[in-house]
């Protein structure tokens, strides 16, 4: 017997990391058409004290009678005692979510995933570009920034949506366009009703507020999110600008039923989106296949 | 107990009944039994239903490890408490093939290296492996995988056939003290039973023809390269996408688990089925986006999932030749002319060519 594998079968049994835990809906937010954002907490609350999260990880999460999806975690790790999901109602097990109210229970797994490497970002710029749901990860990382704001040099954030309606988190937008200490730059499909004038910056696409960033960037981290296809023009015009790509990281998408690396449904090339993602740099959408 | 460590045992044929009938001591005894014109890996109560002149099984002994449908917990919707109804017996899976074995090894490194399945363990430790010896076929092709002998798999016992007795091979202490619970069967080797063992052993590799072996030295890279090769194409234009490739592989693991209310809606269980590459919802994510349009991009990604995957992930290829996906692959699809054609070097096309 090969050793390797003999030790693999004398280890006593672990715990199931596939039994969640429950949680309780405290809160939940409209944010936009089919957008809304769930808070919970869990019921044990030891479990509550030492949760924790990076930004960029996300969780499996079951909703009763309907089954598992995994959700990226849009709240901050420096502000604990509650997860918050944002999620768009685009599918079965989304569409029983929606109809649930606070006070209702659901059960949680992990956090996954790899989440942005913010300790080698810390002390340097940081620019956040987020295309439509997108910005739910990276509210994560823009909250764990602005809390520790003294860790980072300067920082941008670029946000597109369709529309004014389609734009999520708007108070909190809001408010950190007001602040003096981050840059914020919006973006819409089509500008068509005065509250979509008075909102973006410039009407087009992301990567057409990419120039208008001042930062150095040999001294910037780039974290991105957003649908597919954008990856592939919000890459290629960071490059065009001087980013270096290895300080470019993308959070990817992919169908998952188990988030440990056991179901395969994730699979990108040879790698995992789950356990060696979904948090790639931009290097690896070069070298694996159908990536982006 | 008193244990003999000693590296092998002798068991005439004639004893082979009475010590598969002993075996049930030790567990539930599964081996392959005739089904048709084929092998299956089934319960078995009496020793004479156990077939041990066969090629292949339709199904890989996984499924005992790693059921096709499980239940992996039940839960009350009023209070969402997690009830697990999972029970592992002792079981004795007698008769696999050296492939199967290293099939079962591969299994054990994906359930078990990162975040263990603590299921998967039990009924692994619960479970004795018995292989036994074998002749190759026209699809066997583990000589290439590495896979033709157990050596390197984990494994309890393993019979080679050298004629009239089985040169016994023991390889762990479960396995020792299954031989000495029954040493009345056994003898001590003899000089002549290694000889008759290397011979066998060496017989076994003069039956792989050449054309039926694939070359897959630095195959990883091969397929890395070749990952825009017409081949891909060419090859997928036959396939059905039926997924029995998967269905049937040994080393497969992928899964989609639904959750299934009662009539009543009060108790949930969540079933897990294992599911295939090949089917098109495979890579499908919210908002319609499938990263694997194509059956050619399903295709192509069972061979590179296999042959750069798990070395990645497992440091194996995810292949152990045990040529299950060509023999049963509606379509006559074939993994090693694939391999052959992607390196181009095809002995028909050749022949075609220079004739």
């Amino acid at each position: 017997m090969k050793k390797s594998l003999e030790k693999l079968l004398n280890k006593p049994l672990p715990v199931d990391p596939y039994l969640p835990h429950k949680v309780v809906i405290t809160d939940v937010e409209e944010l936009a058409p089919d957008h809304k954002k769930f808070s919970f907490t869990f019921l044990n609350e030891e479990l509550n004290a030492k949760w924790h999260h990076l930004p960029g990880q996300f969780v499996m999460l079951t909703v009763p009678k309907a089954g598992e999806i995994p959700i990226s975690i849009c709240s901050s790790p420096t502000r604990r005692g509650t997860v918050e999901l944002t999620v768009r109602k685009v599918g079965r097990k989304t569409e029983v979510l929606h109809r649930m109210k606070p006070g209702d229970l659901a059960a949680i797994r992990g956090p996954y995933g790899n989440g942005f490497p913010v300790e080698i970002m810390e002390g340097h710029n940081l620019l956040i570009i987020a295309g439509g749901l997108g910005i739910a990860p990276l509210r994560s990382l823009i909250w764990f920034a602005l809390d520790r704001r003294h860790r980072f040099k300067e920082i941008y954030i670029l946000y597109g949506t369709r529309n004014y309606q389609m734009v999520l988190y708007k108070e909190e937008l809001k408010r950190l366009r007001e602040r003096s200490d981050v840059k914020c730059l919006f973006v819409l499909d089509r500008c068509e009703t005065a509250e979509d004038r008075e909102w973006a910056d410039v009407e087009g696409v992301l990567t057409a507020l990419i120039p208008q960033v001042e930062l150095d960037p040999a001294d910037t981290y780039v974290a991105v999110c957003g649908p597919p296809v954008a990856y592939r023009f919000i890459g290629k015009e960071l490059l065009k600008n001087g980013y270096p790509e290895s300080q470019i990281f993308v959070s990817l998408e992919r169908k998952m039923e188990c988030g440990i690396g056991k179901c395969g449904h994730c699979q990108i090339g040879y790698k995992f989106a789950c356990v060696d993602g979904p948090i790639f740099p931009l290097w690896d959408t070069k070298n694996l296949p159908e990536m982006i | 107990m008193e244990f003999h460590i000693e590296r092998a045992k002798v068991l005439p044929k004639a004893n082979l009944h009475s010590f598969i009938s002993g075996l049930k001591k030790w567990g539930k005894l599964i081996a392959p039994v005739r089904k048709g014109e084929k092998f299956v890996f089934t319960h078995v109560e009496k020793p004479e239903e156990v077939e041990l002149n066969y090629t292949r099984t339709i199904l890989p002994p996984k499924k005992f490890l790693v059921p096709y449908r499980r239940e992996r917990f039940s839960y009350s919707v009023e209070d969402l408490s997690f009830k697990t109804n999972f029970k592992a017996e002792n079981q004795v899976i007698f008769g696999i093939h050296s492939c199967d074995l290293h099939g079962i090894s591969i299994l054990d490194s994906i359930y078990l290296k990162e975040n263990p399945d603590p299921r998967y363990l039990e009924v692994r430790k619960r479970t004795v492996l018995i292989g036994v010896s074998c002749v190759p076929d026209e699809f066997c092709f583990c000589l290439a995988t590495a896979t033709a002998f157990p050596e390197g798999a984990s494994w309890d016992l393993f019979l080679t056939d050298i004629g009239a007795d089985y040169f016994v091979s023991i390889g762990s202490p479960k396995g020792d003290e299954i031989v000495y619970s029954q040493r009345s069967l056994f003898r001590d080797i003899e000089k002549e039973d290694l000889n008759a063992y290397k011979a066998t052993t060496l017989k076994k590799k003069s039956l792989f023809k050449p054309e039926q072996l694939p070359d897959l030295e630095r195959i990883s890279h091969v397929v890395e390269l070749e990952y825009d090769s017409e081949v891909w194409q060419e090859e997928a234009k036959r396939c059905l996408g039926c997924g029995t490739c998967t269905n049937v592989c040994p080393t497969c693991f992928c899964y989609t688990s639904v959750d299934v209310p009662n009539i009543a809606g009060t108790e949930v269980k969540r079933i897990e089925f294992t599911t295939s590459c090949q089917y098109p919802y495979y890579s499908l994510v919210a908002g319609g986006h499938y990263f694997k349009a194509t059956r050619a991009d399903r295709f192509k990604h069972r061979y590179y999932h296999k042959l750069v995957g798990y070395p990645y992930q497992v440091e194996m290829l995810g292949c152990v030749g045990c040529g299950r996906c060509s023999a049963e692959c509606p379509a006559s699809i074939s993994m090693v002319e694939t391999i052959k054609r992607l390196r181009g070097c095809n002995e028909k096309e050749l022949r075609e060519v220079t004739e």
